[in-house]
């Protein structure tokens, strides 16, 4: 159940496209299709589940605006059912909104819908390899919120209490341009764990249950008592 | 108070304010009048007298030449010479049973002066005395007879009489008999007549100074000033020297001792006036006028003149002033009914009492023993001055506290005032931000979106469809993305906004293949500007874009290189520079700067001059054969208005 996706080829990824406006779709379809993945389409929130239900998919690719529901409800079920599948949110601008919002509830990479093909196919090969990518402005806002101020900033909550001074160090880099290979050097690193260090920030992102995301709230003084 | 709510009343309510003073006037009078009938009784009451056995009264007096026989208590009539006193010849008996036993004579009351003879030797001389010398002072005198003196059976006793007026001569009854049997009167008088008035006098002497005290600090307090005058005189006065032939200057003494009393009174009545808040009166001088006369009588005239003077003058000057005073204090009683001019009324009571008292006493009116009390009554005014400054004095420190409560209270409205006022222009300042930041908007979405979008609605209507319909609407979505990305608070810091600038025109280099180069000489990047805004950032951003988008298109680049310093000045200040190199063709440059290839080219150099000129930045384009250079050098300081932008 749980092939060792390194060696896999790109026809036995087996990916779910979860995606409501129809050239969109067919786009990212397209794309993927001709990279060779093994592509199931659904253009609503049921579907998916159903899709999900017949075969759990190596890889989940979703929008967060479904026309019976939200994104983040099918990542959060996703991530809790099938904790192997990797989750990448497709977004327009790739804002911190959406793609924060998705990294909380299990989401580990984002796809832009008006990426060019061959960028899409590698972006998903890349994660499956267990590389997340991240953007300077995603990395920006998670490095923002590290900072300590006196009112909670604006945006969706995160508690980034969990990070490391060095994956901290590693967030700045690539808020400010830097690519891996100089992060690692101004950091005593080896370029290759760069990518690991990326996608364990998100899973450190991640808030696990219910209660966990009570006490994180309390914690950051969102709620209440 | 009642002044406070008087102000606004109507004439119903003056009415009753009118009532309502009447009958505490009637209120204060009845209790004077209580304190009157009290004094009159103490007054009356008789001191406590040697037994009867041990009293001589029967002397034959021999006063100038004449000869006659009386009984104590008697007069004399007043003169002011010491050379002939009045001489009383009587005798006692002793016998030897008594030897164990001292013998004294004791003279309880007599004016002014005497010396006691017994057996032809004199015992006792009370002018060396200058307590006895005070007529004002009842000083009482005993004298132990010296037992070698004593006969068995009658004993000759003279005692001669000095007088100096204006008071007349006056010898009380006589005691003779064992010292212990004596004694107790005496020492009684002593306590009441000697001891009391010097302890009231240092008491004095104290107020005196805590006045001086008070009136240096509070000049303007000129009620303090006078009564720290008639203090310290009263102080002054009281322990001046006044034994015969002792003195050094007689005529000193004697001058302030006579013109103390009216001068101190003056200084009192003065103190009541303006403590009580009255004005000064236009004749208020006038009420010093007795004793600067005595003064004045004292430094020129002799010192019978001075006695006859003080008689005319200072006795009435004091009970002129004590009734001035009282109808001061009433009337004040009246207006304010506080506690300082109902205890200064009842001190005033008691003096005034016995001032008549003294009056009729000296006059011969009334039988007596020629005990002056007035000395003796101005105690209670010395305690009502003492107990009224300091109830005053309280007060004042309650004042204060209510006056801190108070403020306390105001500033905390201010402050909420303040609050709220904050609170509003905090809500102003952030519409107008807000209003502000709408209008940036718009205009970048003007500015790139718009134009974008408009250009992809052209070619789709010419039917140009396929790869310019794309690249405008990935240019239009690219724009985007920067607009919302330049919303994003990054502290100044601009290498955050050229990190997501990198990632976006990587992406959009990629399908071009031309590679990226991206070359950061310092961990740090460019300096830090506080002063950075959004539409700064806009700008420089669109710069970029604008000199990757002339590599793309125009100059056939295989590769662009995007380095990044901090340029340090000779001065030590220090700027970014972000430079754009292309290796691609480059184009020539017109001798004024715009470029003449293409059209196109000219306006997007153009867009990128007038850009740099809005943020402050410096621009400088070198194109050869070899590539393509675009230098943007930052500004030290970023402008605050976009005055070019119009």
């Amino acid at each position: 159940m749980t092939p060792s996706t390194d060696e896999l080829p790109a026809g036995e990824i087996r990916v779910l496209l979860v995606e409501d406006d129809p050239p969109t779709l067919w786009r990212l379809q397209d794309a993927l299709t001709k990279a060779g993945f093994d592509v199931v389409a659904a253009a609503t929130l049921a579907e998916a589940r159903a899709s999900l239900a017949r075969r759990i998919p190596l890889v989940l690719l979703t929008d967060l605006q479904l026309p019976d529901g939200h994104g983040v409800e099918l990542i959060r079920e996703t991530r809790q059912r099938f904790p192997d599948t990797e989750i990448m949110v497709i977004s327009i601008l790739g804002d911190e909104e959406s793609v924060i919002s998705a990294i909380t509830v299990g989401a580990t990479g984002y796809l832009l819908k008006d990426a060019f093909p061959t960028d899409i196919a590698s972006t998903v090969r890349d994660l499956v390899a267990g590389h997340s990518p991240i953007s300077a402005s995603i990395a920006r806002f998670i490095v923002r919120r590290t900072q300590k101020s006196a009112e909670p900033p604006p945006g969706p909550p995160l508690n980034t209490t969990r990070l490391t001074p060095r994956e901290i160090d590693i967030l700045w880099g690539i808020a400010k341009g830097f690519s891996y290979a100089e992060i690692a050097g101004h950091l005593g690193l080896s370029r290759q764990t760069v990518p690991g260090h990326i996608k364990s920030i998100y899973r450190k992102l991640e808030v696990h249950t219910r209660g966990e995301a009570v006490f994180e709230a309390l914690q950051q003084g969102l709620i209440k008592l | 108070m009642t002044e406070a709510t008087a102000k606004p009343a109507s004439t119903g309510a003056q009415g009753l304010r009118s009532r309502k003073q009447a009958s505490w006037l009637l209120q204060y009078v009845l209790l004077q009048v209580l304190i009157v009938m009290l004094c009159v009784l103490a007054l009356r009451h008789p001191l406590s007298e040697p037994p009867q056995p041990t009293r001589v009264s029967a002397f034959s007096l021999n006063d100038r030449g004449a000869a006659r026989s009386v009984t104590l208590p008697d007069f004399v009539v007043s003169r002011f010479s010491m050379n002939d006193p009045a001489v009383y010849r009587g005798s006692f008996d002793w016998t030897k049973d008594d030897a164990a036993r001292a013998w004294s004579v004791y003279l309880p009351r007599f004016t002014n002066g005497v010396e006691v003879i017994v057996n032809g030797v004199a015992i006792l001389d009370s002018r060396r005395d200058p307590s006895a010398n005070r007529p004002d002072r009842a000083t009482p005198e005993i004298a132990v007879i010296p037992a070698s003196l004593l006969r068995d059976g009658a004993n000759d006793l003279a005692i001669k009489l000095y007088v100096w007026g204006p008071v007349s001569g006056f010898l009380d009854r006589v005691s003779v008999g064992p010292d212990a049997v004596l004694r107790p009167y005496y020492e009684q008088r002593t306590l009441l007549f000697v001891t009391l008035p010097m302890v009231f006098s240092a008491w004095q002497g104290i107020l005196a100074v805590i006045l001086i005290v008070l009136w240096a600090v509070r000049r303007h307090e000129t009620a303090y000033g006078a009564l720290a005058a008639a203090m310290a005189l009263g102080a002054i006065q009281a322990f001046l020297p006044t034994a015969v032939d002792q003195t050094a200057h007689p005529e000193l003494s004697a001058t302030v001792i006579a013109s103390s009393a009216p001068l101190e009174s003056g200084f009192v009545l003065a103190f009541a006036i303006l403590f009580f808040g009255r004005r000064w009166p236009r004749y208020g001088p006038l009420m010093f006028v007795p004793g600067v006369l005595l003064v004045l009588i004292g430094i020129f005239g002799n010192p019978e003149a001075l006695r006859q003077s003080f008689v005319y003058f200072g006795i009435p000057g004091l009970g002129v002033n004590l009734v001035l005073l009282a109808l001061v204090v009433a009337w004040s009683e009246v207006r304010r009914q506080d506690v300082p001019s109902l205890l200064l009324g009842c001190a005033v009571t008691i003096v005034l009492t016995c001032w008549v008292h003294d009056m009729l006493s000296l006059l011969q009116v009334i039988p007596d023993h020629r005990l002056f009390f007035t000395r003796l009554s101005y105690s209670a005014m010395l305690a009502a001055i003492g107990a009224g400054l300091t109830w005053r004095f309280a007060r004042a420190l309650n004042q204060v506290d209510g006056f801190a409560a108070h403020l306390v209270i105001q500033l905390r409205e201010a402050e909420e005032k303040l609050k709220a006022s904050f609170a509003r222009e905090e809500e102003r300042a952030r519409v107008a931000a807000l209003a502000r930041e709408r209008t940036r908007l718009m205009r970048d979405l003007h500015d790139g979106l718009g134009g974008q979008l408009v250009s992809i609605v052209a070619l789709s209507e010419r039917g140009e469809g396929g790869a310019s319909v794309g690249d405008a609407a990935r240019a239009a979505l690219k724009d985007l993305r920067l607009v919302i990305d330049s919303m994003d608070d990054i502290g100044g810091d601009l290498m955050l906004a050229l990190g997501s600038w990198r990632d976006r025109a990587t992406a959009q280099l990629r399908p071009h293949e031309i590679a990226l180069d991206w070359r950061v000489t310092s961990p740090q990047g460019l300096p830090v500007h506080p002063e950075l805004r959004p539409w700064h950032v806009i700008q420089i951003v669109r710069i970029l874009d604008e000199a990757v988008t002339n590599a793309v298109k125009h100059a056939a680049a295989r590769r662009i290189t995007v380095s990044i310093e901090t340029l340090t000045d000779a001065s030590g200040a220090s700027s970014g520079c972000i430079t754009v190199a292309d290796d691609g063709k480059g184009f020539a440059l017109a001798p004024d700067g715009a470029a003449a290839t293409e059209r196109q080219t000219a306006r997007g150099l153009r867009n990128m001059r007038s850009r740099a000129a809005r943020c402050g930045a410096g621009l400088e384009l070198i194109s050869g054969p070899g590539g393509t250079s675009v230098r943007l050098i930052l500004p030290r300081r970023f402008p605050d208005g976009d005055a070019a932008a119009g």
